[in-house]
């Protein structure tokens, strides 16, 4: 499901077998040496959420992505949206992104690293052969926590 | 004064005449156009979508065929990707959505290890058996869709889904 009012009122109605959220995280930075790799790696990100929400599409709801700057407290950004995403009780909340810092923040968390490819040179089906492996590298990691 | 002169009596019925006559037809045209516009709509029966997949390469084991078409939103134009589970049977070539009926998720063939010879849905465990009959007691309740297919010079072309026919 995709954050929108016809995929709302199915999750509303729903809500026994759409029980997971996923929220990808962007990085936005403004510096001369990171902009285009930030840019690139967003692009990838958001590609792959889209086909994560393709596969799963009735089980998930995939938000509109979360962007932050490198300075921003990543501990307690995870922390507000936890808090506000229980309320629609959500009992699965997956972040996902290629900023290479939350690799380091330690599991616990449910944020999904996966290294970012650039996929600006490709043509059409090249990236999509590209996303099939990945998302096929995720599937276990969904199969699993749900298993729980 | 001939006989074949127009009175002025006359010459005033036939211009009302016609001239009501045009303007009847200015209403009524449009509303006749819009009473058979169903009629006169283009078939979408040219929507079919040539693969990459050769008719001879297909096999008795359902795989993955990939289609792209472009679709208009609005302004904004995007190429979009859908795929089909395509498989022999007999003579017959079958091309299966992978659209789930439960939630629409994507189903996957012998995606569950422990259910050979079915396709399976990862989100809520939903099975289908090969011809895309949906195995009771798991969440869906109708069978995979079917697409309309046929051959384009040796090629697998793909059209639009329709009702499972073979359930």
């Amino acid at each position: 499901m995709h954050w929108n009012g016809k995929d709302s009122a199915v999750f509303q109605a729903q809500k026994e077998y759409i029980d997971t959220a996923v929220i990808p995280l962007i990085v936005i930075d403004g510096s001369e040496h990171g902009f285009g790799f930030a840019a690139s790696a967003a692009d990838y990100t958001l590609s792959l959420a889209n086909l994560i929400e393709n596969q799963f599409k009735g089980r998930i709801v995939l938000f509109p992505s979360f962007s932050y700057t490198a300075g921003q407290d990543k501990q307690s950004l995870l922390e507000i949206w936890k808090e506000e995403l229980l309320k629609a009780e959500f009992k699965y909340i997956f972040f996902i992104t290629s900023d290479r810092e939350w690799s380091t923040m330690g599991d616990g968390h449910d944020v999904i690293w996966t290294p970012s490819v650039p996929l600006d040179s490709m043509d059409q089906k090249m990236r999509i052969s590209v996303l099939e492996d990945q998302l096929r590298q995720l599937i276990p990691i969904f199969a699993k926590k749900w298993a729980n | 004064m001939s006989n074949n002169k127009v009175s002025r009596r006359q010459f005033l019925s036939y211009t009302l005449t016609g001239v009501g006559g045009f303007m009847a037809a200015g209403m009524l045209m449009p509303m006749v156009r819009f009473a058979i516009d169903p009629v006169l709509q283009k078939s979408e029966g040219g929507d079919f979508v040539l693969t990459e997949k050769k008719i001879a390469d297909i096999t008795e084991v359902p795989e993955r065929v990939d289609f792209t078409f472009e679709q208009v939103d609005a302004w904004y134009k995007s190429d979009i990707t859908n795929a089909a589970w395509v498989y022999k049977e007999g003579d017959q070539i079958i091309a299966l959505s992978p659209v789930c009926k439960h939630l629409g998720c994507t189903v996957n063939w012998e995606g569950d290890p422990a259910h050979k010879n079915q396709f399976f849905c990862p989100c809520h465990n939903g099975r289908y058996e090969k011809n895309g009959e949906n195995v009771p007691k798991t969440p869906p309740l109708g069978p995979l869709d079917q697409f309309e297919i046929r051959e384009n010079d040796g090629f697998l072309e793909i059209g639009k889904a329709i009702p499972n026919t073979l359930v």
